[in-house]
């Protein structure tokens, strides 16, 4: 169906990328009046609406993976879009997380019942020496939100706990976050730990926090860079993709 | 006509009043201990962010080691929310001592106080007690720059991160609220320093872009940084990190003597955002130039500021532990090459 939402409509405005356009523009389109609404109040940050609506949906029947898609995760790319334009910063992120949040409550219980294997499974942490955490939880937010099993490690994580984890859980991707520039070098040190450890052919990488630029994923070695928690999802999709391609082709 | 050539704390001072320099001046608004410099006085950290003598010893080599024209003994941002009652990670040598803003000491702006003693507490102590020091000994040539934290990276601190940006949408009236209570910190911490003989205070405030919007600067901090220059009566050089070109005509409404910004913004672009209305000081890459490259690298992005018309030159904000002293040693020296080049032909 069109977007009937006006508020919804009026958000939509702000996706100007034309290959964005016609994606977020089709996940829209695909959902039903309930689930648009699902989409603005979370757009807006509205968490308890969000609670309220993502409740009444499941109550009548629809799916949890309908709700997730058409109404929580359509919301949340117009979001995405918006913060990476700096049309909105964290605080406005903040309160749509927190609608997100609520939603997932009714959702990932659904979820995890039903058996669906996850998408891929990522270990993700603050580098060592640093405390901040928001882009992090975003980041995870994300991921989860797009069927993938992670494992946050918190803050001020040493390369040895990433490695650790890794080993512990097989996963399959890193994600690491850093907000401070005198921190960051310590990107560098985990992915040494990695090498160290052997087992750097094993996973794919992903860095990102406000001062991490692609130039400096690369020079620390880095698999992929991700400016956004939208970008986090797409790197992670695309870094997995290609190690199973490899792994395929080894075998 | 050129000017007489300048002692560093004159040339520093005059840079910041606006006055003209017989070159600009190389400062350290943020800190510039490394491990090396550490090893070489024999102050490591987290000691000599914590003792006094340590930390005028190691404070001093920014101008004894690296010929920068400041002294800066406030190496990190966590003393006053140390005296708060913060919780805190002092980390090692290599690593900065942080506030664990995860266990967040206060909730709204009713919690906030000023514990009695704060200016006793050993870590706000510290400071005060290098800053008499660093005055007695080299006071008379260099400028002693000290730092006395603003209330809205206070809040960071004793709200917690995202709690505080939540409070922030949620209801700005309490914000505000709390912003005008921990404002009253910076005070009382910015004049302790300036009693004890601080030249010049960093003000850091971190309504960076990559948190907040530019019209959130405008509508909860303006009026604050204003305020601040009327009260503390020392140049404040006002230090944001991060994307703040969109806040820059804002900030050159502040009053203050300087701005200290980082190296995602393009110098010529911030220089044409202020308009002329606040010296910049600024802002050399530390993740890629200052720790990854070398003296090349660090002289063209000297360079690249100067030509700018960048007033203050500096790394951007606290450089990570382990950079070379190679490239800090080439800022000074690349300022003083520009400086004979371009400023004796003029």
């Amino acid at each position: 169906m069109p977007i009937m939402n006006e508020g919804l409509l009026r958000e939509y405005e702000f996706v100007t990328r034309p290959g964005e356009r016609k994606h977020i523009g089709e996940a829209l389109e695909r959902a039903d009046a309930l689930m648009q609404q699902v989409a603005y109040s979370l757009i807006t940050g509205a968490h308890l609406e969000v609670d309220r609506l993502v409740k009444e949906a499941l109550g009548n029947g629809y799916a949890a993976n309908t709700v997730l898609d058409d109404g929580l995760l359509a919301g949340m790319a117009i979001v995405g879009v918006k913060f990476r334009d700096n049309i909105i910063f964290v605080p406005e992120v903040l309160i749509s997380a927190r609608a997100m949040k609520a939603g997932m409550a009714h959702i990932e219980p659904i979820l995890s019942a039903s058996g669906i294997p996850p998408v891929g499974t990522v270990v993700m942490g603050t580098v060592k020496g640093d405390l901040h955490d928001i882009g992090k939880n975003l980041c995870i937010m994300m991921l989860r939100g797009a069927g993938f099993v992670v494992h946050d490690l918190g803050v001020d994580t040493s390369p040895a706990k990433f490695v650790a984890a890794v080993q512990q859980h097989g996963a399959q991707l890193v994600g690491m976050s850093a907000l401070l520039t005198t921190t960051m070098p310590n990107m560098g040190r985990t992915i040494s730990a990695f090498e160290e450890a052997g087992l750097r052919d094993e996973v794919r990488i992903m860095v990102g926090g406000a001062p991490v630029t692609q130039e400096f994923a690369d020079e620390m070695g880095a698999d992929g860079y991700g400016e956004n928690a939208v970008e986090c999802v797409d790197k992670a999709r695309e870094l997995l993709k290609l190690l199973k391609e490899l792994q395929a082709a080894k075998r | 006509m050129p000017v007489k050539e300048m002692k560093p704390r004159e040339r520093v001072l005059a840079a910041l009043a606006g006055r003209p320099v017989d070159r600009p001046p190389v400062c350290n608004p943020t800190n510039v201990a490394t491990v090396e410099l550490m090893d070489l006085v024999g102050a490591n950290f987290p000691d000599a962010c914590r003792d006094v003598e340590l930390n005028a010893r190691l404070a001093a080599t920014g101008y004894t080691e690296l010929g920068f024209d400041s002294i800066a003994p406030y190496f990190s941002i966590i003393q006053e929310s140390s005296a708060l009652g913060c919780e805190m990670q002092w980390e090692g040598k290599d690593n900065w001592p942080t506030v664990r803003m995860g266990n967040p000491i206060w909730k709204r702006a009713d919690d906030v106080r000023i514990p009695a003693g704060f200016l006793e507490h050993r870590d706000t102590k510290c400071i005060t007690g290098s800053i008499r020091m660093l005055k007695e000994a080299y006071g008379k040539d260099v400028a002693i720059i000290g730092k006395t934290m603003g209330p809205w990276t206070l809040a960071y601190h004793v709200f917690g991160v995202q709690q505080f940006l939540l409070m922030s949408i949620d209801d700005p009236a309490e914000t505000m609220r709390a912003l005008h209570k921990l404002k009253e910190i910076s005070v009382l911490y910015g004049q302790a320093q300036i009693d004890a003989g601080a030249d010049a205070l960093t003000f850091p405030d971190h309504a960076t872009g990559d948190l907040v919007s530019g019209e959130y600067y405008r509508r909860f901090l303006l009026e604050i940084h204003q305020e601040m220059k009327d009260r503390l009566k020392v140049p404040l050089i006002l230090h944001i990190c991060g994307n703040t070109l969109d806040r820059m005509p804002y900030i050159a409404q502040t009053g203050m003597a300087a701005f200290h910004f980082d190296s995602r913004n393009d110098p010529a672009k911030a220089v044409a955002a202020v308009h002329g209305k606040i010296p910049l000081a600024g802002n050399i890459n530390n993740p890629t130039t200052l720790y990854a490259r070398g003296p090349e690298e660090v002289r063209a992005e000297v360079y690249k500021c100067l030509e700018a018309g960048v007033q203050i030159i500096a790394p951007e904000c606290a450089i990570p532990l382990k950079t070379k002293l190679e490239n800090l040693l080439e800022i000074p020296a690349a300022v003083k090459d520009w400086a004979a080049e371009r400023m004796t032909s003029n």
